[in-house]
């Protein structure tokens, strides 16, 4: 396969542009979504610390998701902003169980927001981002591989941050353990989504969008976190819904209201 | 007794110091020394890294008491994206220009820390 | 309001302590020398300020709950991020300063636990502009601009602060505001130059947030509420200025600026002095102003809800890395 170097080589190849595209698109919506949830998160973490610190990681997250719109935008798409605020959740592509709230509650009302399910997603969602940048960095497409490596840069920490949550609670009391156990049996039936590439697996390897293939990046990914989590041998289910096939539920509306209000107030005007 | 105590090896222990040059300044590292414990640690830290500066005190530590980073970690977590000018002044500097069209400035650190002093009423 | 306590616990300063330690501490307060944590210090000193500072700190906290509600809505990712930074800098500040005074509360034997405590049953009070609503957008740039411009002004007044843990954690805190104003006056300015309807929401939240930034400094005297001690304060050289002197400063310094955006303030009688070089304007009710402190302000009881929602839901969190065994109930 050859290599794609530069942006205007992509935009030559609609193949590989169509898959590049795809590829980011999921990353970048994933992201967004991550952010938005971490944001509801502010003010409401287990002390003062940990909301500084979080605070920290959902910005950088927030800061990847523009950094890959902005990529998109210069593949044609529509400014960072639009994507970010104006698409419909129906041509979203991020993982449902990355749009599932952090709890009962919304995040002014009542927020009766779940730690353990923070931690075991994020902790699942930081391994899988990982394993996905390597593979696009990897590949053979420059404009795409570029971007995963900038990304990679400050991920590590996100990640060992919930590593390191995880970890210390399981092996704390017993109630800490049941309560973890409980949110990994539950992504167990609803992350499938989160570890797919919807169907393009196949496309992002043929075109080099990807170094790896589907099955073995999702297989990386099984072993690294049944490395630290007790977690089943199988891959999870999308028993919540398929994301990644633009199949979502009213999670991602109610996000997506929330998130554009002040934008879809005047979507001319300059804020 | 074990072999390290039989040579009084276990006398060299090793301190990170710290000390203030003064009450407003924050503790910044020194160097680090061998004692045996803290007391003589404190006792040769003066000596040893102050005699040529003044300090308004001094903090020391065993270094096995520190959790620093290991190399892994340095390289791994201290790496930030250059794309954090939200959170700093540098992405609000054409609000300088916007004032001055209003004829008012730009309420930049030099201001704001000058209004420290404040007219008496 | 940052610097005004509502009563002292510790009462006068007890003729029985020691007044030969007392007349050195006044000594080197006068000198311009910090005291820390460790020093001895009279004990009308220490309560003075815990008071002061927990206050301070847990507003900061509480301070963060308004701007937050328009953290996820903010209608830009430049916005959101820059929101973002800007709410996590307050928890960050309120982190500082509970700090400060956690570690002068520990010969009590009272920590963390016991302010978030003393908050949830009302006994520590935060500052009166964060039991307000915030209903647009444009409180978040109001917010921004002018709550922190007058926190800046009455934090850059300690900055000399007697106490050198809390001098520092000022320090700290007033590098941070400059990005905390120039954040919230490019909000304000987007929508100053904005549609007609931008420029509506922005004076209405100006007018709306015009008798709390007033009430912000506190009462002009005692009589005010009968309850203002900025003296002591003053006597020993935490703050520099009064009340009064403060609000004169903000007004001074940013009503300027509001007018140069064409805004106005709901205030028929506000006028410059040019002879007593002062600002006059009408004194805000300050039975109201009572109230709002006493967690009796329209957003006292929910914002007070979020933090004991985070304090039970997170009980879990904190029964399982502590250090010590967990006692089941
Ligand atoms: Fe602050
Ligand atoms: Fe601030």
């Amino acid at each position: 396969m050859t290599s794609i170097d530069t942006v205007e080589a992509l935009l030559e190849n609609n193949e590989a542009l169509q898959a590049a595209k795809t590829f980011l698109f999921q990353l970048a919506d994933d992201d967004y979504i991550t952010s938005f949830r971490g944001s509801e998160w502010l003010g409401l973490a287990p002390h003062i610390e940990e909301d500084v610190a979080f605070s920290s990681i959902t910005q950088n997250t927030m800061g990847h998701a523009v950094l890959v719109y902005q990529t998109l935008e210069a593949l044609g798409e529509a400014e960072a902003d639009k994507l970010a605020h104006a698409r419909p959740a129906g041509e979203r592509l991020s993982s449902v169980y990355l749009e599932k709230p952090n709890g009962p509650g919304t995040y002014l009302d009542e927020p009766h927001y779940d730690w353990a399910l923070a931690v075991i997603r994020l902790y699942l969602y930081e391994t899988w981002k990982k394993i996905r940048l390597q593979t696009a960095a990897r590949g053979s497409i420059r404009p795409v591989a570029a971007a995963a490596e900038k990304i990679l840069m400050e991920q590590p920490y996100h990640l060992a941050h919930w590593k390191m949550w995880a970890v210390q609670l399981l092996d704390s009391t017993p109630e800490a353990k049941e309560r973890l156990e409980e949110r990994i049996a539950e992504a167990w039936r609803e992350a499938g989504d989160m570890i797919s590439f919807g169907g393009h697996g196949q496309t992002f390897l043929e075109n080099g969008v990807t170094a790896d293939s589907e099955e073995a990046l999702q297989l990386r990914w099984l072993e690294e976190v049944r490395s630290v989590l007790p977690a089943p041998a199988e891959l999870p289910l999308k028993e919540a819904g398929d994301g990644r096939r633009k199949e979502h539920g009213s999670d991602l509306d109610q996000a997506l209201k929330t998130c554009s209000e002040v934008f879809t107030s005047d979507r001319e005007a300059v804020w | 007794m074990t072999e390290e105590n039989r040579n009084g090896s276990s006398f060299y222990q090793v301190y990170e110091v710290f000390s203030k040059k003064s009450a407003s300044a924050s503790f910044q590292l020194q160097f680090s020394l061998l004692a045996p414990n803290e007391e003589m640690a404190m006792m040769m830290a003066q000596e040893n890294f102050m005699r040529r500066e003044k300090v308004v005190d001094i903090w020391v530590v065993r270094r096995d008491h520190i959790r620093g980073m290991n190399p892994e970690e340095r390289e791994m977590w201290t790496n930030r994206l250059d794309n954090k000018e939200y959170r700093t002044t540098k992405g609000y500097g054409y609000l300088r220009r916007k004032w001055r069209e209003k004829e008012q400035d730009m309420l930049d650190e030099k201001e704001i820390l000058s209004w420290k002093e404040v007219k008496k009423g | 309001m940052y610097n005004f306590i509502e009563h002292v616990n510790g009462s006068e300063p007890e003729a029985v302590e020691d007044e030969a330690k007392y007349a050195q501490f006044m000594e080197r307060i006068e000198n311009g020398e910090k005291i820390e944590a460790d020093d001895w210090m009279p004990e009308e000193y220490r309560q003075t300020l815990i008071k002061l500072i927990s206050m301070h700190g847990i507003s900061e906290i509480m301070g963060a709950l308004p701007e937050k509600e328009w953290v996820p809505k903010a209608p830009t990712l430049y916005r959101k991020l820059g929101i973002m930074a800007k709410v996590q800098d307050e928890m960050g500040h309120g982190q500082l300063l509970l700090r400060v005074a956690e570690d002068l509360m520990a010969p009590y034997g009272r920590s963390r636990e016991d302010l978030m405590m003393d908050l949830l049953s009302g006994d520590l009070k935060f500052h009166n502009v964060f039991h307000m609503e915030t209903r647009t957008w444009a409180d978040a740039g109001v917010i921004g601009w002018l709550v922190d411009g007058a926190a800046i002004i009455s934090q850059t007044n300690m900055l000399d602060a007697s106490y050198g843990p809390y001098q520092r954690a000022l320090q700290r805190i007033c590098a941070e505001e400059v990005f905390h104003a120039q954040h919230g006056e490019a909000i304000v300015m987007a929508l100053a130059e904005g549609t007609p309807e931008q420029k509506a929401m922005l004076q209405e939240a100006v007018d709306r947030w015009w008798p709390s930034l007033l009430m912000f400094f506190g009462p002009g005297s005692a009589e005010t509420t009968g309850s203002s001690k900025q003296e002591v304060t003053t006597k020993y050289k935490i703050r520099k200025s009064s009340n009064e002197e403060l609000r004169q400063a903000f007004l001074d310094k940013y009503l300027p600026r509001v007018f140069s955006l064409g805004l106005t303030i709901p205030d028929d009688t506000l006028r410059y002095d040019e002879e007593k070089e002062q600002w006059e304007y009408e004194q805000p009710d300050w039975n109201e102003f009572k109230q709002i402190i006493k967690n009796n302000g329209p957003r006292s009881a929910e914002r007070l809800r979020l933090r004991e929602l985070a304090y039970e839901n997170n009980r879990w969190v904190r029964r399982a890395l502590s250090n010590e065994p967990v006692v089941q109930a």
